[in-house]
């Protein structure tokens, strides 16, 4: 047992720099920006000013900073100006993770993190201790939790591979392929990396695209014109998303490494900077099986999990269980990692009549923006290229909406851009709500939204126009109970046969 | 098949929201008074009287607009809201039915609520109102104006309902 009070590595230190740095990293820009654009030098002192203060700050937080572990407590002194003293009970730990960052592993050392439910803001972080330390101090906060045998299994523990406890006996394990890792990199292309780039680059564009830069490119490459030159940046920005996204997948997802034991999936992944993520069976609230559009085509996606905290006060998060998978797998990785997931048949589409509905609906959008773009670009009637593609992506949506209703499981598939396939338990439906609009009315139609926990709000899982009858047998089915074979379970039409499975 | 819920929420409900929107149907007066202080801000300097700077071709349309939003939100609109609004507690479900135009029906089952409230505020205090909440571990559900004493039977019945489910699991 600690029972004095230690210090982090000394490491922790420039750690603490490191993150007040990113935390405020986009002010430190701007004034960059502001700063150089001055030529007077009294920016550069305010600079190493702040730097200096930052700097000793670390130093002295750093200094402040002490921890033990006390009977039955995890014991935290700290704060130079304000002190501040924390005190977290066993019984209440909720989370305990170990994450090696990029500057902890240069000198071998890991975080821990300690995280109780309620608030959010209650995490205590040692941010610089060794790893056996770590490991002995996780050790030691859930020996104690195991004393109260009851609670062992709420708990979200963080693993190691070192771990010499029964329960923790690895029983499957999935590992990510060096060609899958390459594989998934391709294939991620991520829209809103995209946008942010856009915006960020708009706020630069004024800098670069003057009059001077366009007369330029027109005496360096002959034959552009406006047009082009949209076009040839909207290429530039696309690519450069594309490597970025590119570059990401490599470095999250590298020797990912997924494990199964009785309680918990434990994943493992990371190349600068490696994760440890604990997922316990019992929190898990749904399973998606996202193909993205690119993915899609060649069989391929990703499985996350929605994981919500045990006591609902905790708030959920979207977990990646695996980062690349084909589709043809992922029934066999399910009954490896997740057996209570099997995939009901899918016994319920949106009628033929709504057909037309699905095509028109992704056109409404582009109503108000065609004009828009029309209007104010060059080439703008281009956009009504988009047309026959929403259209195209409005039928896509009609052929993959599909309900199955499993004893226990409710499974469905839908499409927004990509296709997603979710597996929810019964017990973690949350609520099932019906929309209908005059004219959904008309035609007996109602849309219907599935609710699994999942951070503030939860997650919605829709699907449009579906018959009146067969939107109240999912009502039905969401309230009747499991044990006995109510009348939700029995599926008088199967739509499933002539559609391609997964 | 499935019966629609069939319990209402109580009559005063229709007078609670319309005082309601009354007091708040203020806001749609903005635009009118937004527009006459304009005018009567250009009109500032010269002699002639604040009103001439009002264009009334202007002003009457929006006054007409305004005041038919007002009497639309504040009259009609209540009385359609709790002719639309139904809901049903039973063993297994809280069922709920409302909508004006876009009819939404949502089912909670009982074994995912996890919290109950009865909220009350000043107007729905006036008329002996009050709203039952419902939580689940996603979303947050209102019963509006429900008459004291059955927001608190229904808030009381709803928990023991939670409890016994519960502890049958």
């Amino acid at each position: 047992m600690m029972s004095e009070f230690k210090r982090q590595h000394p490491v922790a230190a420039i750690s603490k720099v490191l993150t007040t740095i990113k935390q405020n990293f986009v002010t430190i820009v701007i004034l960059l920006f502001i700063g150089t654009s001055n030529t007077e030098g009294y920016f550069l002192y305010f600079l190493f000013g702040g730097i200096a203060i930052t700097l000793i700050s670390g130093v002295f937080s750093w200094w402040m900073f002490k921890y033990r572990v006390d009977g039955d407590e995890l014991q935290i002194k700290k704060g130079v100006l304000v002190k501040s003293n924390m005190y977290m009970s066993k019984d209440r730990i909720q989370v305990i993770d170990i994450t090696e960052g990029v500057l902890q592993r240069m000198f071998g050392l890991v975080q821990l993190e300690v995280k109780t439910a309620g608030g959010g803001t209650d995490t205590a972080t040692i941010s610089a201790i060794s790893r056996d330390e770590a490991e002995a101090m996780r050790t030691e906060l859930r020996n104690k939790r195991n004393g109260n045998s009851s609670s062992e299994k709420d708990g979200e523990i963080a693993d190691t591979e070192a771990d010499a406890q029964v329960e923790d006996e690895i029983i499957s394990t999935w590992k990510l392929s060096t060609k899958d890792l390459v594989f998934a990199a391709f294939t991620s292309g991520n829209f809103g990396l995209i946008a942010s780039i856009l915006g960020a680059a708009s706020g630069q564009m004024d800098e670069f695209i003057n009059e001077e830069t366009i007369e330029y490119v027109y005496e360096v490459l002959p034959g552009y014109n406006d047009f082009t030159l949209i076009v040839g940046i909207v290429l530039v920005i696309f690519i450069i998303s594309w490597v970025l996204s590119f570059l990401g997948v490599i470095f999250r997802y590298s020797d990912f490494r997924l494990e199964r034991t009785s309680e918990e999936l434990i994943i493992t992944s990371g190349l600068l900077e490696r994760k440890h993520i604990t997922v316990p069976f019992d929190r898990i609230q749904a399973v998606r099986f996202i193909e993205g559009l690119i993915r899609q085509p060649f069989g391929y996606g990703m499985i996350n999990v929605e994981s919500a905290g045990y006591d609902q006060t905790q708030k959920g998060r979207s977990i990646v269980l695996v980062p690349f998978i084909s589709a043809s797998n992922v029934s066999a990785f399910l009954n490896e990692f997740l057996e209570e997931y099997n995939e009901p048949e899918y016994s319920i589409k949106p009628p033929k009549r709504t057909l037309f509905r699905y095509m028109r609906r992704p056109n409404y959008i582009l109503i108000l923006l065609v004009p828009i773009i029309w209007y104010f670009i060059e080439y703008g009637w281009l956009s009504l290229l988009l047309i026959p593609l929403a259209t195209y992506l409005g039928w896509l949506q009609y052929r993959d909406a599909a309900v199955g209703l499993g004893e226990r499981i409710l499974r469905m598939r839908y499409r927004v851009l990509s296709r997603t396939t979710a597996l929810v338990k019964k017990k973690r439906v949350q609520n099932i709500e019906s929309s209908q609009n005059p004219f959904q009315r008309w035609k007996n139609i109602q849309n219907l939204k599935a609710v699994a926990a999942s951070g503030a709000g939860g997650l919605g899982l829709e699907i449009n126009d579906l018959d009146n009858e067969d939107s109240f047998k999912i009502l039905r089915w969401l309230v009747s109970n499991p044990d006995t074979n109510t009348e939700a379970n029995s599926k008088t039409e199967t739509w499933s046969s002539n559609q391609n499975r997964e | 098949m499935n019966p629609e819920p069939a319990t209402r929420i109580h009559g005063n409900a229709i007078k609670a929201w319309r005082v309601n929107a009354l007091l708040y149907g203020i806001l749609w007066f903005a635009p009118l008074i937004i527009y006459t202080a304009l005018a009567f801000n250009y009109n500032m300097d010269s002699s002639r009287s604040w009103y001439f700077g009002i264009d009334w071709l202007v002003f009457s349309p929006i006054a007409l607009l305004s005041f038919i939003c007002y009497l639309l939100t504040g009259v009609l609109l209540p009385k359609i809201r709790w002719r639309r609004w139904k809901y049903d507690v039973s063993e297994k479900e809280v069922d709920m039915l409302r909508g004006i135009i876009i009819k939404k029906r949502t089912l909670v089952p009982i074994n995912r609520v996890q919290h109950v409230d009865t909220r009350q505020g000043p107007v729905y205090r006036k008329f002996g109102l009050s709203s039952v909440t419902i939580s689940t571990a996603a979303t947050t559900h209102e019963i509006p104006a429900l008459d004291d004493e059955t927001a608190n039977d229904l808030r009381s019945t709803i928990s023991t309902l939670v409890q016994r489910v519960k502890d049958d699991v």
